[in-house]
């Protein structure tokens, strides 16, 4: 009985845990459909707050920069990621501290590399704004697509590009129908990885956008709105943006549990 | 002899300072079915790189048809490797394996779809052409890699140790349809593999390699029945090695035995030398060039046949006797039983010590 007792208390703090995770989110989630507005009283269920987000010319102009910006950090990172991870993979000698330089993005706090990119920035006078934020995005995201892609690197059969190479095939050859296809999975679920972190970064972007609304992403957009209280469109909003990047993260994982093509 | 296809020319690899092939020279000649033997790390897998073009030459040259191949690339040598873990390409299918090798060479669709057609009929996986591999049993996925590189007709048909991974019953269907498609494509084939059996049911000739040179090279019957060094003749099979010492006038065993030999013998060697006796070349029965006497320690039954170890005052591993099912009927040996065995003098091999 006393394994059964202990198992009980087990499973009462996983749910302690779970509840004091999920419930703030819940909550969030609950108020964006509240009608009346307010986070004292619920007064019936109500789509209301998200139409008021496609009328609000700020949040659009907003939502339509964290597109671009996600986008294209999104696409430059997993080129780039991909090809580093599969170059990394093969010259494994001095695999060690490359790899120490290649993921020192993802551990080095936001703030340190925010506040780096902004000095960089104006060191080279270069006009801040979305391309600088895409560049910044480019630069923690290829660490990210780069891991995703190392991580299935290691169960790769290297094997198999030999054989392509010894039946004829030029190496470029070789890179564009055996590694990328067989690859692929990985680096979709990294790119999608990549996807999520640039919609809901703020800090790097915060520093790195100028001056000025042009350059405006969502993130910031809330965090501008909400100076003046928690508004129930920033919860609409605030679930839009957890949507986008649930559905993400769950494709991603998707794609990378799947192993290789046809399994 | 007619001139060979393919010539190693004091062939030498070193990787840092480890020499992993050293002075390797052979001719290998059109249609032969060749097999490098040797123990793990002696060398046959890196020559076999070298030849498909995986590995860079530190000296020598290799010759295919009287032309140097030593600086072609993978891709343009007109040679194929079969890979140990047989290297399919997970995501396609046996059709789109096969035919891969023949789009690098440009050919017309319709001509690569009857030829990848023809081999599926040939290895008898046509009703499978759609699968993945992974969707494949292991020697199915081992005839789909042989088909795959079969079908760009290579002028060498390399093959690294290509039956390690099947279950010993389908590695024996395999050994002889192996020669059924060597003898039918009429292509070189050379294989590695440290699988005796393997190398002497399959190939015309065996090269025994051993720390990264060639120990002896020959047909599976010379291999095996005249060894040239004590190494090839203990790695090749079971054998018998008697101490035996040079008297001046022949080969006198610890207890005193003369021992007759068909080694020609050289009056002018005396001192230690060891004389080998294959198993199934002892006898039981006392009528025989030489003898020897021991108990029966060990019966190991093998279905067809017995293996006795007779433990004598000669050696300190027991002499092993082979026994057919059918002298066993008549003698029934059994454990703690003394024993006479013989051997005709034709079958007494004699090394330095």
């Amino acid at each position: 009985m006393v394994e059964r007792n202990t198992f009980r208390l087990m499973l009462l703090i996983l749910g302690v845990v779970f509840a004091f995770l999920y419930i703030p989110i819940s909550v969030l989630v609950g108020l964006s459909f509240n009608e009346g507005g307010l986070p004292t009283a619920w007064t019936g269920f109500s789509v209301k707050w998200y139409g008021a987000l496609l009328e609000n010319d700020d949040i659009l102009q907003a939502a339509g920069n964290t597109l671009v910006v996600a986008v294209f950090s999104t696409v430059l990172s997993t080129i780039l990621g991909s090809l580093l991870a599969v170059g990394v993979e093969i010259r494994r000698r001095n695999g060690k501290w490359l790899e120490t330089i290649i993921f020192a993005p993802m551990i080095i706090p936001d703030i340190v590399l925010a506040i780096a990119l902004l000095s960089f920035f104006s060191l080279l006078g270069v006009a801040m704004g979305l391309h600088t934020i895409i560049v910044s995005h480019v630069v923690f995201n290829l660490a990210f697509v780069c891991a995703v892609v190392r991580a299935r690197l290691k169960s790769f059969d290297w094997s198999i590009v030999e054989a392509s190479a010894d039946l004829g095939a030029s190496t470029f050859t070789t890179l564009r129908r055996v590694v990328l296809p067989v690859l692929m999975p990985a680096i979709m679920a990294g790119s999608l990885l990549g996807f999520t972190l640039s919609v809901d970064e703020f800090i790097i972007a915060f520093f790195t956008a100028g001056a000025g609304r042009s350059s405006i992403t969502l993130p910031m957009q809330i965090f501008a709105m909400i100076r003046f209280g928690v508004t129930p469109e920033i919860n609409a909003l605030a679930t839009v943006v957890m949507a986008v990047s649930v559905v993400a993260l769950a494709l991603s994982q998707r794609l990378n549990r799947g192993g290789l093509p046809g399994q | 002899m007619t001139r060979p296809l393919l010539t190693l020319d004091n062939v030498e690899k070193y990787f840092g300072n480890v020499c992993a092939v050293s002075g390797v020279t052979l001719d290998i000649y059109e249609n032969e079915f060749f097999a490098l033997l040797g123990a793990s790390g002696s060398g046959k897998t890196t020559l076999l790189r070298m030849l498909a073009g995986f590995e860079q030459l530190t000296k020598g040259d290799i010759l295919l048809e009287g032309a140097s191949i030593t600086q072609m690339p993978p891709n343009k040598r007109p040679v194929n490797l079969m890979f140990q873990s047989y290297a399919l390409f997970p995501h396609m299918s046996v059709t789109q394996n096969i035919a891969y090798g023949l789009e690098m060479e440009s050919l017309p669709k319709a001509q690569i779809k009857s030829q990848v057609e023809e081999i599926l009929n040939v290895i008898q996986l046509a009703h499978l052409a759609k699968r993945k591999p992974d969707q494949l049993s292991g020697g199915q996925r081992q005839r789909v890699a042989l088909a795959r590189a079969l079908v760009k007709r290579p002028k060498v048909l390399l093959l690294d140790e290509p039956l390690g991974a099947l279950d010993k019953k389908l590695r024996s269907e395999m050994q002889l349809e192996l020669k059924r498609l060597q003898h039918e494509f009429g292509i070189t084939f050379i294989v590695v593999t440290h699988d005796q059996e393997e190398a002497l049911v399959m190939a015309d000739r065996v090269a025994i390699m051993k720390d990264g040179g060639l120990l002896q090279v020959g047909t599976p019957h010379d291999i095996y029945e005249i060894p040239e060094t004590r190494y090839a003749a203990d790695f090749i099979g079971v054998m018998n090695f008697l101490p035996v010492t040079r008297d001046g006038q022949g080969f006198v065993t610890s207890d005193g035995n003369r021992i007759a030999a068909a080694t020609a013998f050289d009056g002018s060697l005396v001192g230690a030398a060891v004389a080998a006796i294959r198993p199934e070349r002892l006898h039981a029965g006392t009528r025989s060039d030489n003898t020897l006497s021991g108990e029966i320690s060990d019966i190991a039954y093998h279905g067809q046949d017995l293996l006795l170890h007779i433990k004598t005052a000669l050696t300190d591993t027991p002499i092993i006797s082979r026994m057919t099912a059918d002298m066993a009927d008549q003698h029934r040996p059994a454990v703690g039983q003394t024993i006479t065995v013989g051997w005709a003098a034709k079958d007494t091999i004699i090394f330095p010590a």
